[in-house]
């Protein structure tokens, strides 16, 4: 039955076929020509007036993207929280303003930067008006008002949506009021300096979604989350293939009409084949591409292999908390042992690419505008940490090759995830560490093990720990806020569950200057603040840079006028152009 | 006949309702989907705390599994946090056809599956078609010119098929007829994906990206199953009734194909049909390196986000699968050898 005749034929058949048709057809679709644009910086002090209605466009050519993570939603901060959903988000759906490569503001939705100058930021900075650019209106044409913004923080707000985060409305925001339809007022419960990177990033179309939350009582099953057909950019939605592509098409309602006519963005989750993707052409910008892949695409001749500062540094954060630390953790000098016994130059140049990773200093050396001026990284001195240790009073007495005191050995735990860098690093460590006397305990988490709260067992939660590494950025780059992590009031505890603070740090001094941070909105005055407090981190050795973690991208020749900036890589897609 | 189906499909219930309590159980252990939303910015602890109330995963295990099983749509739900609930549940149950929300898409499952499953069925529909053909071709070939050079070619390069590693195979040929053969200016296969998007889901396009991950999955399979229906084909070749049909003079092609293979191809088809079900799980490496939209990448890629509503659905669809076409294998026994019988 299995094998009779017209079966063999119909399968030789499909067979012979798909190898012909393979063999036989040259590759995809020539994309039309396109002749380089000149590039013109949109300004940053002023929007687009309406009294300029855009020429007639003319759009062509068609740019591809290869993304190896899929957005779960397009809906960014209320039904996805994922880096790839933020991105494409510049595509279709802008916020007030975006960030140029200099991560400075540029006008997209709102009229002006709010400032107190302008009238748009009270003395106290509590109340922020914003004004709206009249020339912006949803890709449908309708006019985008401040009821609209209303709207998206009544459904960010409401219990009846399972939003994914309500930062930083729930926290710093009291109510959000419109007075005329050009004007939003968000009155804040305190004074929030944040609020540049973080307010209405992304706003939603009430004329759209609210007859659906009006009818299912929810916006969670909307299907606009993943088929946004009315937004708010230089393109707008037009198809979603499953774990193919996302195709946005170019918005003409948009105050700075795009050149091209189309973006793909393909989603090809293996990094490998990514890797292959890129070097076949078939793709013009590559995203979230590691270091080790840079060498290979570069040596092409045709690809060019850049990095976004998007806040992240790998570090050491280590466990000082006198509760759950090893003894030893208590003394700076011990902590400092750690990080002058360790070669992190000779890891980043074995392990990375040191002109992209170099060996960082603070938290905020990926931050644009708050990297540190002054401070250099530890070097590489194990004669000296061994000094400190002696000093310290951790020496070998027992001749087992590992320091002790008061009969405790100096052993530390060194947790991380069971990323393959990280775990490679741990290794060559753990001899370096040796070397002076200090053992180590080498333990890997699952990423979700890893983050877990106290309540759930999270290992840093819950101080089980003395050296954490992983990479970390502010909470919305480029503002540097992270204050949360070094706060007295936030070290976590069987009473303080949700504390954010996993170190156990506790520094009046640095809590005072974290607290004057959060409230000073004067660009300048915020970051000789910084400087401060970078200073005392670095002081107390709370915090051990490892090396810089740029976000990296592979930009074909094929493609021009790309310039990806770290918190809003596509801020300026509208100026791209293709040529074949 | 009925009765035996009928019979096959009323044990299956428990069958399916113990897998699901052994699935779900195990689901716990794949991790805190709530950790993982975050995916690079982790959520803030209060944050993680407030969506476990409002999907439902703080109740306790059995609680979350009779939701999953029943729905919670006669529970009330505490969405404002007060401590007393006030919403009614969204959820009917899988006994009411809901296999739930996409934590991380929030689309139906059903509607997930739905939308893979035809892109599975072809690239495994086909896969499957190109090694039967080229199991039962290589394999016969082999069984008659048992010894000879052809013989010997095909038994190295079946080993040599049956070693190789799918995803260095993949990426070799990727970077072999994708990358290297259009640098050399000669006709090339496109990378990845299902279509390029820009020509469109055409037939040609999408047998053109169907050519690699094809060749890679028939490949390894047929370097193993052309050595089963050697050897079964072998065995039968030198059973008496093969000789008594030679000797009444009936005509050699009609001996292979219709009194040996018939009979050799018994133990091919328990194969196959155990195969099928998991042709419809798709092939979690060659569709990840691919890029093809299908459920094995669908199941690996939700894996990472720990979605279990998501990875239940799958894994009880597979279980219902495997049930239905060990069934049909059965009965196809009794077609493929009148001495088998039913009852």
């Amino acid at each position: 039955m299995l094998v009779r005749k017209p079966v063999w034929i119909v399968a030789s058949g499909l067979v012979a076929l798909a190898l012909l048709v393979g063999a036989c057809t040259p590759g995809a679709a020539a994309v039309p020509t396109q002749a380089p644009q000149p590039t013109s910086a949109p300004s940053n002090t002023q929007a687009p007036q309406p009294t300029t209605p855009p020429a007639a466009p003319e759009f062509s050519g068609s740019a591809t993207i290869t993304f190896v993570q899929e957005p779960d939603t397009l809906n960014y901060g209320m039904y996805s929280t994922m880096w790839f959903s933020q991105i494409a988000q510049q595509f279709w759906s802008k916020g007030l303003w975006s960030f140029d490569e200099n991560s400075e503001p540029v006008l997209e939705i709102a009229a002006e930067i709010p400032s107190v100058e302008n009238g748009g930021l009270s003395e106290d900075g509590q109340t922020i008006t914003l004004r709206l650019n009249p020339a912006v209106t949803w890709s449908d044409g309708t006019p985008l008002t401040s009821e609209d913004f209303v709207f998206t923080y009544e459904m960010v707000m409401s219990d009846a949506n399972v939003v994914l985060s309500r930062s930083p409305y729930e926290e710093h925001v009291a109510s959000v009021e419109a007075p005329d339809p050009q004007t939003v007022v968000v009155h804040m419960t305190d004074s929030y300096a944040a609020w540049l990177t973080t307010l209405f990033t992304t706003v939603l179309p009430k004329h759209v979604l609210q007859p659906v939350f009006e009818s299912a009582g929810t916006l969670d099953g909307a299907e606009w989350h993943r088929a946004p057909t009315v937004g708010v950019g230089p393109f707008v939605f037009s198809e979603w293939e499953p774990q193919s592509h996302l195709i946005f098409t170019a918005n003409p309602n948009w105050i700075r009409p795009p050149k091209l006519e189309q973006i793909v963005i393909r989603f090809t989750p293996d990094d490998a084949a990514q890797e292959a993707a890129i070097l076949a052409g078939d793709t013009d910008i590559g995203v979230f591409l590691d270091a080790s892949q840079v060498e290979r695409l570069e040596a092409d001749g045709t690809i060019d292999v850049v990095g976004t500062p998007g806040g992240f540094d790998e570090a050491w954060f280590l466990n000082v908390n006198a509760e759950t630390a090893h003894p030893a953790m208590l003394d700076v000098n011990v902590r400092r042992a750690l990080a002058l016994a360790t070669d992190r130059f000779s890891i980043v140049e074995d392990l990375l690419d040191p002109e992209i990773n170099p060996v960082n200093v603070t938290f905020w050396d990926n931050t644009p505008g708050y990297e540190t001026r002054t401070l250099e990284p530890l070097p590489y001195d194990p004669d000296e940490a061994a000094r400190l240790l002696d000093e310290a009073g951790w020496v070998d007495t027992n001749g087992n090759g590992t320091r002790d005191k008061d009969d405790v050995e100096l052993v530390l735990r060194y947790i991380t995830n069971q990323r393959e860098l990280r775990m490679n690093m741990q290794a060559v460590v753990q001899q370096q560490l040796a070397a002076v006397g200090i053992g180590t305990e080498l333990v890997n988490y699952s990423s979700d093990v890893f983050w877990n709260g106290y309540n759930d067992e999270g290992p840093q939660a819950k101080g089980e720990y003395d050296i954490a590494q992983y990479s970390s950025a502010p909470l919305g780059p480029p503002d540097p806020e992270a204050s949360a992590n070094w706060e007295c009031d936030q070290i976590a505890s069987a009473d303080n569950p949700d504390g954010a603070n996993w170190q156990g740090y506790c520094n009046a001094d640095l809590e005072t200057l974290l607290d004057e941070q959060a409230v000073t909105a004067d660009p300048q005055a915020r970051r000789a603040l910084y400087e401060q407090i970078q200073q005392i981190m670095f002081d107390e050795m709370i915090y051990v840079g490892i090396w810089k973690d740029p976000d990296l991208w592979s930009i074909h020749e094929s493609i021009q006028n790309v310039r990806l900036s770290g918190p809003t890589p596509f801020w300026n897609a509208h100026e791209w152009t293709v040529t074949p | 006949m009925v009765t035996y189906v009928v019979r096959r499909f009323l044990l299956a219930i428990p069958q399916l309702l113990i897998i699901s309590i052994v699935l779900f159980g195990l689901m716990q252990a794949i991790g805190d989907p709530i950790s993982t939303l975050g995916a690079r910015t982790p959520p803030r602890p209060e944050e993680k705390a407030r969506l476990r109330r409002m999907l439902g995963l703080d109740q306790p295990i059995h609680i979350q599994y009779l939701v999953w099983l029943a729905g919670n749509d006669w529970l009330l739900l505490d969405m404002d946090g007060d401590g007393v609930g006030e919403t009614p549940g969204p959820r009917r149950g899988i006994l009411r056809g809901d296999l739930g929300n996409s934590l991380v898409t929030r689309q139906p499952v059903v509607t997930m599956i739905a939308e893979r499953l035809p892109n599975t069925l072809l690239l495994m529909g086909t896969t499957e078609i190109v090694i039967i053909v080229f199991s039962l071709a290589i394999g016969v070939y082999s069984a008659l010119r048992q010894y000879s050079a052809g013989d010997a070619v095909i038994t190295a390069a079946s080993f040599i098929g049956y070693s190789m590693p799918v995803f260095w195979l993949a990426l070799m040929m990727m970077y072999l007829f994708a990358v290297n053969f259009k640098r050399w200016g000669l006709p090339y296969l496109p990378t990845v994906g299902m279509y390029d998007p820009a020509v469109g889901a055409e037939p040609v396009e999408i047998a053109r990206h169907m050519i690699m991950p094809v060749a890679t999955l028939s490949i390894i399979s047929v370097a193993g199953y052309s050595r089963y229906v050697r050897s079964s084909m072998l065995e039968v070749l030198h059973q008496d009734y093969i000789r008594t049909a030679r000797a009444k003079g009936v005509r050699e092609w009609w001996v292979i194909f219709h009194h040996a293979l018939k009979n050799a191809a018994l133990p091919f088809v328990t194969l196959i049909g155990l195969d099928i079900p998991f042709l419809l799980a798709g092939a979690v490496v060659t569709e990840r390196i691919f890029a093809w939209p299908g459920m094995g990448r669908m199941f690996i890629d939700h894996v990472d986000r720990s979605d279990y509503p998501v990875l239940m659905g799958i894994l009880m669809f597979i279980a219902l699968a495997v049930v239905v076409f060990q069934l049909l294998t059965d009965l196809t026994y009794s077609v493929l050898d009148p001495r088998i019988r039913l009852n």
